[in-house]
């Protein structure tokens, strides 16, 4: 059994320059951030990002200049408003991109996971009702069905060379737990030549045995395993902290300022180290807080379905 | 408690468009959508089925700014992966009402949610569609809303069809094996609909709205009522009382009417609000 535990200094080295990267979580929710100031760290250049519902995550990694390419359903700041640098790097025309619909951007993934060159989606009604369907006919095209009916929009295969999740725990085999959201992490695992998982904590292999229904990746599909607590910070992880609302504010504020305000704010990430970003950010009262959003999160009375 | 904002007013009649068949899902954004949801959850559909993150059977939530998501999975009784999900929700006609808003919309039902300008060099690049696409075109209900009404936003011609719906017309949407509801336009000022090959009319008329001004203010053909639309249904006192106290009490359906500076200062409040209730219920549990 190869040693799929590595710690986080080592992600650049397992991300080349050029690399087609996909990044989980989705909203505010998730995203692999340890993973993101990582590779800011380590300096890459030209990666061909694909998200699907990207924030601060692509945002940011766009800011650094790492990003060559960009395949995306969403990018947004959502209340904070549109992300500055995505903003910035399409207007200009410098950063080509590939904006799909959300579900045929799912489709598209679902078919590298399962090996196939292409996937149906008539999803979209025929005639198609979005005109990102032309605008993209390297991704998009139709077959015609042969079993008789009218002809089919298929989407391709969208395939990562690396995935990068976060989970909430994880073994040294791989096997990936999540309790609260995680978006499609589980089909990003499965459509990537390479899956390197982050987690808030490793656990020994009975811990994950105990609750086997919250493993959503299990270990065959897994390379890397990163221990990185408070790795989706300032973005959620449920149940552990919620979205840190004045952290991604301060960021919006950052970035829509660009400028010096924003290279001094990617020098500070880049030159500390992931234990330092934590020293400087999350002081043990800022945990509590993060956790006790959590715990303050309201039920309202009424049935659950 | 007579008195209500433009924004509760549309909270509740979105509210009204929900049932308990098929699936509501949170979309991406939709703050006054959410609350509808909410709302309808704990007034007349309290079994109304509904998916928000990887929740799915999720119960009605405060809508706390950073709380919300944590909300959702507490009383929820299954989790999936997006693609389960909206497979078998938004493909498969099982979806019943999700309200999406966007920066433009025109006569035919198309939105806008990728650029304003030139699509290879635009003047504002806005987000993108993620499931909005998709839930137009499918869902039961196309329900669009709009934190405004004007010649910019109901718009001859959107810059980019991100999405929109065909056929309209119910019969050709059944033959289609899609499902056969209309399209409706919730603005401060009016609710649009249109079923048919003709273009949209007035449904109803909010307050004070006039259909001069409705016309006026809207860049694609209405169909002219021969009479006085009738007056979209105030909120009643037990709907501003749940989404006062119960569902929104930070306010957040507010954030669909604000942009830039206005949004900034307004979201900082919130968080700042929601933030000091944590601070309190620690420093309560530590003095306690």
């Amino acid at each position: 059994m190869p040693q799929k535990i590595v710690p986080l200094d080592d992600l650049g080295d397992l991300v080349p320059d050029g690399a087609t990267v996909a990044l989980g979580g989705a909203w505010f929710c998730n995203h692999p951030m340890a993973a993101v100031r990582q590779l800011i760290r380590a300096r890459r250049r030209d990666l061909h990002l694909i998200t699907l519902i990207g924030s601060i995550d692509a945002d940011l990694l766009l800011a650094a200049g790492a990003v060559g390419r960009l395949t995306f359903s969403m990018v947004t700041l959502e209340a904070f408003g549109l992300a500055p640098n995505f903003r910035r790097q399409v207007e200009s025309g410098q950063l080509p991109i590939t904006e799909l619909t959300g579900l045929s951007m799912e489709a598209g993934l679902e078919a590298a996971g399962r090996n196939m060159p292409f996937m149906p989606f008539p999803g979209l009604g025929n005639p198609v009702t979005s005109a990102l369907v032309d605008q993209n006919p390297h991704i998009y095209s139709y077959v015609s069905d042969p079993f008789g009916g009218e002809d089919v929009l298929v989407v391709k295969a969208i395939r990562p060379d690396i995935a990068i999740v976060h989970a909430l725990r994880a073994d040294r085999h791989g096997n990936a737990q999540f309790d609260g959201t995680y978006g499609m992490d589980d089909e990003l695992a499965k459509s990537a030549k390479v899956v390197i998982v982050t987690c808030e904590e490793i656990v020994p292999t009975d811990v994950i045995a105990e609750n086997p229904h919250m493993t959503k990746i299990p270990a065959f599909l897994v390379d890397h395993v990163i221990e990185a607590p408070f790795g989706a910070h300032p973005t959620s992880h449920i149940p552990r902290y919620t979205i840190d609302g004045p952290v991604l504010q301060e960021y919006a504020k950052v970035v829509t300022a660009g400028g010096e305000d924003q290279a001094a704010y990617l020098e500070q990430l880049a030159s500390e180290s992931e234990e330092g970003y934590r020293t400087r950010v999350l002081p043990e009262r800022r945990r509590e807080i993060l956790l006790e959003l959590v715990r303050q999160g309201r039920v309202l009375a009424g049935a659950t379905s | 408690m007579s008195e209500f904002t433009i924004a509760e007013l549309m909270v509740c009649r979105i509210a009204a468009e929900m049932e308990e068949r098929g699936v509501t899902v949170l979309g991406s954004f939709t703050p006054l959508a959410y609350a509808s949801y909410m709302l309808a959850k704990r007034t007349h559909t309290p079994d109304a089925y509904m998916i928000g993150y990887n929740a799915l059977g999720m119960p009605p939530v405060e809508l706390a700014f950073m709380g919300a998501e944590a909300a959702a999975y507490k009383a929820s009784t299954a989790r999936w992966g997006f693609l389960a999900a909206v497979n078998v929700v938004h493909l498969a006609n099982r979806g019943n009402v999700e309200a999406v808003s966007s920066a433009q919309i025109d006569g035919s039902g198309s939105i806008n949610l990728s650029v304003i300008g030139d699509y290879a060099k635009p003047k504002v690049r806005l987000p993108g569609g993620i499931g909005a696409p998709e839930v137009v075109q499918n869902y039961r209900t196309m329900l669009a809303y709009f934190g405004r009404h004007d010649r910019r936003v109901l718009t001859e011609k959107v810059d980019f069809a991100t999405g929109g719906r065909w056929p309209i017309d119910p019969r050709e949407r059944a033959q289609r094996g899609l499902q056969d509801g209309p399209t409706k336009i919730i603005t401060p000022m009016c609710v649009l609909i249109r079923d048919s090959p003709e273009p949209f009319r007035i449904e109803s008329l909010h307050g004070g709205a006039t259909v001069d001004e409705v016309i006026a203010s809207t860049g694609f053909e209405l169909v002219v009522p021969a009479d006085t639309p009738p007056q979209t249904p105030a909120p009643t006192p037990e709907q501003l009382s749940l989404l006062r106290s119960e569902i929104d009490p930070f306010g957040t359906i507010q954030f669909d009417f604000m942009s830039g500076r206005e949004r900034v200062d307004y979201l900082a409040e919130v968080i700042e609000r929601e933030w000091q209730r944590a601070v309190d219920a620690l420093d309560d549990r530590g003095s306690a």
